[in-house]
Formats: structure tokens, sequence, C-alpha cells
């Protein structure tokens, strides 16, 4: 058939293209198109086992072309702000929980429960409620986590400790200078702290603080709090082992991150090291050393004037979606596709078993029970996530986390006393904080 | 030849670069001076036309020991670079198969990216795990590891020894060609005139090499005023900020604090002091500038 093109033929097609184009159909539900994800740190076994999982939601979603980078996870902040900043953000942002107030007020990322639909019965369903919790921001969701790493835990060598004459982890703090002292030799100090200027390392202090009832920020009266007795007497603690002797030299310390801390123990060249719930992490410990990872020992008498915490977490692979995202259908596509219990079973101690499981079935997996056997007692007895709260996250956090890294350089290098460090890293902190909030 | 028509292809051949340094350099040196006026509160703009961020950073406590940190890395870096650049390349002008080689050599530090480099570095630096500290304490040079980047009295010039090492080797090059084109005839005069090495290195090749000396030094000033990732990657600004400098205390404010007015304030302050400084050299080198630059 041969189609003659006509003036009017030619005018009414295209005011029915114009009309079309100005008054668009009600938005296509299916996802496609192209989704692009940042993910920022991760241990060895997850930054293989990402990719081969991506691969199978390519796979399984051919309409969505997946774009995927990894980014080493301390620069997270400022690749996301650049990305944000330059309009060239992700899709899917996997960074930390405890970046989700500010990324929240700065506008960067979009609440989850209005994009998601009926998705999120689903994610309520096969993730653990304390965890999912931990993706929440002002009653909102912003993220889904795909676990949790827990502060603060003691890492042991028990031959040391044996040979110490010991028989049990410590429990309590004037119990753990007592080992550590004990556990001394004059090439191998007793334990190490972590004590860089690595957001790490401070979540590993303040998973101590918060136990003592520390806090570093008091978000309803807009007061930083680093100098309250509950965090002095936990940074007092430090400079009690290292006055002990028991500790590597303080600017030994301070140039010694969580990483190489464990490779010392690895080594055998310190007894403790004190890290986060991954301290099962395959950090190159050799199979024949006997350790045992142990909660770290609690305050004698809580000082602080907040409630004492168990544990704090953070959910530190949180998908959060792009408040410019250009297609939040593939995005909330690719979530979903993580919340699937293939996808969370992964951290079932098989591959994964450093980080703690947010999804229901990995609790299930008997490779975790092997190797967490505690753990998963805990869990099945509803006490794991007891007492337990969230990493310190506000807008400013980062503020207050760089002055407490200071100041705990400054004890550790015997530069001031606690209190006189943490009474200047509050008032610094407190100026920063009043000129970035208002 | 039409005068104006060359003129005017002049100015087109020049042109398009005309428009990359005011989109490169003049638009955001204008952005920041403008950010650096304008208040910001939960990373909104709140205004401009303030001098909130300036008294916020005159007011921080921190700022007088970024001041102290980046003298030491901009004027001690600048300075063992050029005399270290200038030993280096009077010894590599003299004609000798060693010579030779290690100006090819010598340009090994400029192959590796600097991440790389600091990466290494801090390794090697490290005072447990690092070679260097562990090797001077098993040949019995120290009773224990030194922690390099640990310890606050070393940290500052351990990274200029660093910063140093990645520079240096351009700076010996463009001296050593500059003592290179000193005429022969020049020397051969110093000598008949007696003059010793030292002499004829005084009077002959310095004044000779002074508009290349001017040059390389301000080149140095800038690059390691510039120079962020050495100093980031190795310490991040510790020990206790101990080696917290202008480039890395912008970059904590503007992105790890999102205090993007503060970050721009410390900018204008840093451009502002660079300048000064640029100049300062400038006019005091003037008469060798001068005499150089001359045909």
């Amino acid at each position: 058939m041969k189609i003659t093109p006509s003036r009017r033929r030619f005018l009414a097609g295209s005011a029915a293209i114009a009309a079309a184009s100005a008054f668009p159909m009600p938005a296509v539900r299916a996802a496609s198109g192209t989704v692009s994800v940042w993910k920022f740190g991760g241990t060895p076994t997850e930054v293989e086992m990402w990719p081969e999982r991506n691969a199978a939601f390519a796979a399984g979603h051919p309409d969505i072309g997946l774009d995927y980078s990894y980014f080493y996870g301390q620069i997270r902040r400022q690749k996301i702000l650049a990305g944000f900043q330059t309009r060239r953000l992700a899709d899917v942002v996997i960074a930390f929980g405890q970046d989700i107030p500010e990324f929240a007020g700065f506008g960067m990322i979009q609440p989850l429960d209005p994009i998601a639909g009926d998705r999120m019965a689903g994610w309520k369903e096969r993730i653990v409620p304390e965890v999912l919790q931990s993706g929440m921001h002002q009653g909102q969701l912003y993220g889904l986590p795909t676990y949790v790493d827990m502060a603060s835990f003691l890492a042991i060598d028990m031959d040391a400790l044996n040979e110490a004459g010991f028989d049990r982890p410590p429990a309590t703090w004037s119990e753990l200078r007592e080992y550590a002292r004990a556990m001394t030799k004059p090439d191998r100090p007793g334990i190490a702290m972590p004590a860089t200027t690595a957001p790490v390392d401070i979540n590993i202090f303040e998973g101590i603080a918060y136990a003592n009832g520390g806090r570093v920020f008091d978000e309803a009266n807009n007061t930083v709090t680093l100098n309250g007795p509950g965090m002095v007497d936990a940074l007092q603690l430090y400079a009690d082992l290292i006055a002990d002797g028991s500790t590597p030299a303080g600017s030994a310390m301070t140039e010694t991150n969580f990483r190489d801390t464990a490779t010392l123990f690895s080594q055998g060249r310190v007894a403790m090291w004190v890290g986060l719930s991954w301290l099962n992490t395959p950090w190159g410990t050799p199979d024949d050393l006997n350790w045992q990872g142990t909660p770290f020992p609690r305050p004698d008498t809580v000082t602080g004037a907040f409630a004492p915490v168990n544990a704090i977490m953070d959910p530190t692979a949180i998908l959060m979606v792009s408040a410019r995202s250009e297609n939040p259908e593939a995005a909330i596509e690719y979530l979903d596709f993580w919340s699937q219990d293939e996808q969370l079973a992964l951290w079932g101690g098989e591959p994964e078993f450093a980080r703690v499981p947010a999804g229901k079935v990995a609790w299930e997996q008997p490779t975790l029970a092997e190797k967490w056997p505690g753990w998963v007692e805990a869990y099945q007895a509803g006490t794991l996530f007891k007492g337990a709260e969230p990493m310190p996250r506000f807008i400013g956090v980062s503020v207050v986390e760089t002055a407490l890294g200071n100041a705990i350089q400054q004890v550790v290098l015997g530069q001031q006393s606690p209190q006189e460090a943490l009474d200047a890293a509050t008032e610094g902190a407190q100026q920063q904080i009043d000129i970035l909030r208002g | 030849m039409n005068p104006r028509a060359d003129r005017w292809l002049a100015y087109s051949m020049i042109l398009p670069v005309v428009f990359a340094v005011l989109a490169f350099i003049v638009g955001p040196t204008y952005d920041v001076f403008t950010l650096s006026f304008t208040r910001f509160v939960m990373g909104q703009e709140l205004g401009f036309g303030t001098l909130v961020n300036f008294r916020a950073l005159f007011s921080d406590p921190l700022f007088m020991q970024v001041l102290v940190n980046t003298a030491i890395w901009i004027l001690g870096g600048t300075f063992f670079c050029v005399l270290l650049g200038l030993a280096i390349g009077a010894y590599l002008a003299v004609d000798s198969p060693i010579t030779t080689a290690l100006r090819a050599l010598i340009l090994l530090p400029w192959i590796l990216p600097d991440v790389v480099t600091a990466m290494a570095w801090k390794w090697m630096l490290h005072g447990q795990v690092g070679i260097l500290g562990q090797s001077l304490s098993q040949i019995g040079l120290t009773d224990r590891p030194i922690s390099f980047l640990g310890d606050p009295d070393l940290v500052m010039w351990t990274l200029v020894a660093v910063v140093i090492w990645r520079k240096m080797p351009l700076v010996a090059l463009i001296l050593c060609a500059a003592i290179r084109s000193v005429p022969q005839d020049q020397h051969e005069a110093g000598k008949i005139d007696g003059a010793n090495v030292l002499q004829r290195f005084r009077f002959i090749v310095m004044p000779h090499i002074a508009f290349s000396l001017t040059a390389v030094t301000v080149i140095s000033m800038i690059w390691i005023t510039a120079e962020f990732t050495l100093p980031w990657v190795m310490t991040g600004g510790g020990p206790a900020n101990a080696s917290q400098i202008m480039a890395t205390y912008i970059y904590q404010q503007s992105f790890q604090f999102f205090n993007w007015g503060v970050g721009a304030a410390m900018s204008v302050v840093n451009l502002v002091m660079l300048m000064a400084i640029v100049g300062l050299y400038l006019y005091i080198m003037r008469r060798s500038w001068a005499s150089g630059a001359a045909p």
C-alpha cells in the first residue's frame, strides 16, 4: 500500500504527537531502562559476590540495563556529594546507615515508602525487624539494609590468655586491664586499640563509650556531648591501658587502623584487639591460631548520663534511592532483588560470615550456626539486638566523630587528659555544628 | 600582509585558550568567592553577602595550627625540593655514562600515580608493619620501630620528605638542562681567571640559570600547595591534626562536614596567601627574572 503524505495529514499527525507529549499517559509501572548503582566498601568476599549476583539480576531483568560501580568505602560521602552536585548521582547508592540523616536532609535520597508500593510488605516479611528499623529516619524507610555491623568486640588469643592464667574472657573493664597487663610480654603487647582517624576506629570507641552511657550528640538539645562522663571514662580506659604498658606505643596506635591491628593479631604480635562484629573476617588469621571473639567487656559501673547500650549497630551496605533518580521503578526493582531470600542468604555463613545478617533466612542457615553459634542462639532467643541502638546518625555526625577521633589521638599520644581533650573537642565540634545546622 | 587580518587571526587562535581559562579557572574562582560570602545551613543557601564563614574560620582554634603546618609544607617542601633539585641537577649536568642513565631513571617517581605512591609510602613508613621502621630497628639504629606517620613531631617533615621525593626529579631535570646551557667558553674564561668550581658555580652558572631557578621555584610552590593526595592518603591530617594542612582541611570542611561556605572561605585565604608568597618571591627575584627573560 502506498501512503501519500499530505499537508493536512502531516499537520494532524504532528499535532497528535505534540498533544501526546504535552499530556503524557500515566507512568508505566513496569521497570525498564537503565539503573546505575554505586556500592561503597565491603569485605573481600562481599566485593566479589555482589557483582556475581548482579549478573543474576541482569539475567532476570533483561529490560533493565545495570550500570554497577564499586568504590572504596571511606570516600563515599565525598563521591556521593560530588555526584549529587553535578547531577550525576547513581540511581541506587549502597552506603552506610550513618549517612541517612544528612543525605535525606540535603535532599540527596528519597524515602522508599512512596515508591516501593506493595514491595514493602515483602521486605518486612523477609528482613529482621530490628535491622530493617536501621533504615528508618523520621518515620520513613530510606534504605534497605542487607546486614549490620555491631560494636564493640574483642578478639582474644586464647593460648595467650591461658598462658597468663585465665580460663575465660574478661567481663569488665577492670578485668580487661588486669588481663591486658598479665598477657603483655616484652615483644607482644596485651591489647591494641586502633586509633587512626578512620571512621571505623572511631565507631569502635563509640561502642565502648555508649555501653558506659556516653553519647556524642544530644539531638533534642542540638548539643555536642563528647565531654560527658560516659565518654570521658571510656577514653580514660584507653589512657589506663596505655599507662599500664599493655598496648603498643601511642604513636604506633595512631597510625594503626583496624585492618593493621588485625594483621598484628594474626601475626601473634598482640594478644587482644578491639574491633566491630566483623572480627570473623578472614584478616589473614592462620588456622592454627586459637582465638575467640567476644563482646567487649562492660564497665564496672556505668558513669554516663544516658542509658547504657548493649551494642551499637549500623547497616554498612544499605541500598538507598537517589532523590534525582529518573528511573525509580528500576531502582526499586534492584532493591527488591536484594531483599529476596536468595540474596539475603549469602550472609548466612557461606560465602560471607563476617556480618550480622539482615535476612531471616540467613539466620536459619546451618553454616551461620557453625560459625557463630552464640549469635544464632541469641538471635533465636530474641536477645541479639536487645539493648542495641543505632550508631550515631544526625546532620553533622562527621564533624563530631572527627573531633572525637582527634581527641582519642591526643589522649593516646599523651598530649592531653581525656577530660581536656574531650572538652576541647566538644567546643570545636559545637562551633562547627552551629554553622552547619544553623 | 594585512596587519589587521593578522591581528584577528592571532585573536582567533588564542580564543579557545581564553575560553578554557574563563571556564576552568576564572569561573570556578568566581564561584569559590561567592560561596565564601554565602551562608549555608543544612546544605541550603541562606543568603549572599555575609562574613560568617570568615568569622568562623578565624575563630576556629585549629586554623592557626593548619596555617603553621601549611607553612612547613609549602615553604619547607619548596626550599628543599629546589635545593636538592639544584644539587642533583648540577650532578646530572656532568657528562658521564652514569648521569646519562640517571637522567632517565630519576623520573621514576613521576610515573607512579599519586594514590599508589601515597599507599606505598604509608606502608613502608608504618612503625609496626612497615619495612623501613623494622629495618632500622633490626640493624640496631633504633631501640624500637619509629612511627614516622604516627608521631606528631615527625609526621609533617616526613610528608615533606615524601613530597620532595615526588616533585624533585623534574626540578632537577629542568635545572640540569639550564646548567648544561651555560656556554662552555664562560666556564673556560672562569678557569683562566683562576676561579674554582664553587666560584664558577656561584658567579657563572647561578646568574645564567636564575630565570629557570625562579620559574621552577614558583612552579614547585604551586605544585606543593595543590598537592592533596599524598598528605590525605598517608595521614588524613593526623595524628591529632599534626599534619592538617590547608588542602586537607578545605577538603574535610567541604566534603566530609558539608560546611561548603567555610571550605570556600579557606580556599580564598589559601589563594590570597599563595599569591602573596609568589608575588613577594617574584619581587625579590625581579632582577634575575628580568635579566633572564631578556633576549
